[in-house]
């Protein structure tokens, strides 16, 4: 039992350190504030947007900017843990870090949990901003109570969006490659499938993208966009579903642990 | 006794075929520097990687101060330092930042840290390269960083896959200079070549190695006393006459004599004893020697002797 402890305590020091080193990592390497731009002036541009549109209703604005947030967050899972795996071998600095006394798995978890802290922190300061923005055209007491139900959902697609990247890349070769691969199984393949299923008058429940639709939908609009653009009845429409709550982050956290759990079984075992 | 290195039957397979390593078992003293030399694909970095807990045996152990790095790798690699092949640098990041990592990684206090990373940064010559993002360095100066991260933690085993590949003449010189600075603290040093003259120069023994087993090992000495003869080189302030040379084939220690220029290579039995009795005929028949340096001649005549075949030699 004591040995057990003195284990948990190192391996939680390692992946401590390997986070820490990451994060010093994706500031060098200026990911970080390229993705904390992104946070920033993309809001900047819904507001200038907002401004000429002039809607009139704080909520209408604030699922306006965050139709951005999805695709955002993809960026962020992408660019901090699609090489997060393959990156150490491909640039072989693998040689450098494994022959070290510290377990290869406190080495990824760390390097997982840097992703997340990473993409938790271009999430939030989306938020912040598109919360100043709220309270400077609409007044502060105007902000949406659903902001922070939209918030810690975009927080957990985070998480189960990192996990996706993370077992991409684990599981291929290149950097760049894993990180296209992310981006692309993200924003245009699950969302392909999704569709596919709809179409099929079957709601794609189980899709992680399709849970994602809860960032938008808790502020009580559907994130999911008309597939008769011209409204009318012409007997092919498509059946519109939305997410529930408990379901969708259900499956966003099914996701975030399968998908963590065979990329940190791959990694680990994972040889030049 | 307690080995620094020791390798039971160890095997790797890739595949279902290919045995890159076959039933390996070697020692390695303590405070020894042992030069692990074969073709290339003799298996020498599967040893190394295995050593180093990079990859996993097929079968067999493989113990680093008594402890299974397999097992128990955080105890084995904590008292080893490692150069494996052209590791990646984050061309990002400073060496300071780069080695406070490791140093932190191998639970090293602040303040020793930082005085740690100036005495080795001092050591493989990058005083001044300190606060420098690595993505400026040359190959040398890279492999110069890669050796100070191998020896930070002040290890008592240091392994090294191929040092002075890719470097030029005065990168390898330097690199020969702190292995022998590293055998003169007592560090046991595991030395992977396919350079003949390199180990010669600073391994104490040799282990051959080809086709994934170990052919056979010996002390370098050893080695040149089975050939029958090992070189000397020694060169004089001037290109000897004529009748110097002849004075040279007339001493019964040396087997023979190749002069070229100011420097004559000299067959001798290959015993320290003899060398040194040599330099002292050298110097009591008035030549004037510059420098005597063995040779790794016996040991490529060795080598091409017990290889299946020849080549990745050098």
């Amino acid at each position: 039992m004591a040995i057990d402890a003195v284990r948990m305590r190192n391996d939680l020091s390692e992946s401590w350190l390997s986070l820490r080193f990451e994060m010093l990592k994706h500031l060098k390497r200026r990911r970080l504030f390229i993705v904390g731009a992104l946070a920033i002036v993309v809001p900047l541009f819904f507001y200038v947007y907002f401004y000429q549109a002039d809607p009139n209703a704080a909520v209408d604005f604030a699922n306006m900017s965050l139709q951005f947030m999805n695709v955002l967050i993809v960026i962020s899972a992408a660019m901090f843990a699609g090489d997060a795996v393959c990156g150490e071998f491909e640039k072989k600095t693998s040689l450098l870090i494994f022959p070290t006394p510290q377990r290869r798995s406190s080495i990824f978890v760390g390097k997982y949990a840097a992703a997340v802290m990473a993409t938790f922190l271009v999430v939030s300061l989306y938020y912040v901003v598109l919360t100043l923005q709220i309270g400077q055209l609409f007044g502060w007491g105007e902000i949406p109570g659903a902001l922070g139900k939209s918030f810690l959902t975009a927080l957990i697609y985070s998480v189960a969006a990192v996990s996706v990247a993370f077992l991409i890349s684990s599981l291929l070769k290149r950097s760049m490659s894993a990180t296209i691969v992310s981006f692309l199984a993200l924003l245009m393949i699950l969302p392909i499938v999704q569709m596919l299923i709809s179409v099929l008058d079957q709601e794609p429940w189980f899709i992680v993208t399709y849970s994602s639709g809860l960032i938008t939908s808790v502020l009580g609009a559907s994130s999911s966009l008309p597939m008769n653009p011209g409204g009318g009845t012409s007997g092919n429409e498509i059946q519109q579903f939305t997410p529930t709550l408990k379901t969708g982050i259900a499956v966003m956290v099914t996701w975030a642990i399968a998908c963590l759990a065979a990329g940190m079984a791959i990694a680990v075992k994972k040889e030049d | 006794m307690e080995y620094a290195i020791r390798t039971e039957n160890l095997s790797k397979t890739y595949g279902k075929t290919f045995k890159a390593l076959d039933s390996v078992s070697l020692q390695v003293s303590r405070g020894e520097v042992v030069g692990y030399v074969g073709p290339n694909g003799a298996g020498k970095t599967t040893t190394i990687k295995i050593l180093t807990g990079l990859i996993r045996p097929t079968s067999g152990r493989a113990h680093v101060n008594d402890r299974d790095v397999v097992s128990n790798p955080r105890d084995a690699l904590r008292s080893m330092g490692a150069l494996i092949e052209v590791p990646g640098v984050y061309d990002y990041l400073t060496p300071h930042e780069m080695l406070t990592y490791f140093g932190r990684v191998y639970g090293m206090r602040r303040d020793v840290i930082d005085q740690r990373i100036k005495e080795t940064l001092e050591l493989v010559r990058l005083p001044d390269w300190e606060h420098k993002k690595t993505g400026a360095f040359s190959t040398g100066m890279l492999r110069r960083l890669a050796i100070a991260k191998a020896v930070l933690h002040r290890p008592d085993i240091l392994i090294l896959d191929e040092p002075v590949l890719g470097l030029d003449p005065k990168g390898i010189m330097e690199v020969r200079e702190m292995i022998r600075q590293f055998r003169s603290e007592g560090m046991t040093v595991f030395l992977s070549s396919h350079l003949l003259s390199e180990v010669a120069e600073v391994c104490d023994s040799v282990i051959f190695l080809d086709k994934g087993k170990v052919v056979t090992s010996d002390s370098v000495e050893g080695i040149g006393r089975r050939v029958g003869h090992a070189v000397v080189d020694a060169r004089f302030l001037h290109p000897l006459s004529p009748e110097e040379i002849g004075k040279l084939k007339d001493i019964d220690l040396i087997k023979g004599v190749d002069m070229k220029n100011s420097t004559a290579r000299l067959q001798y039995d290959g015993t320290p004893e003899t060398s040194a009795q040599i330099l002292r005929l050298l110097v009591s028949l008035n030549l004037d020697v510059v420098s005597y340096a063995a040779e790794g001649v016996g040991l490529e005549e060795y080598y091409v002797s017990v290889m299946s075949d020849e080549k990745g030699v050098n």
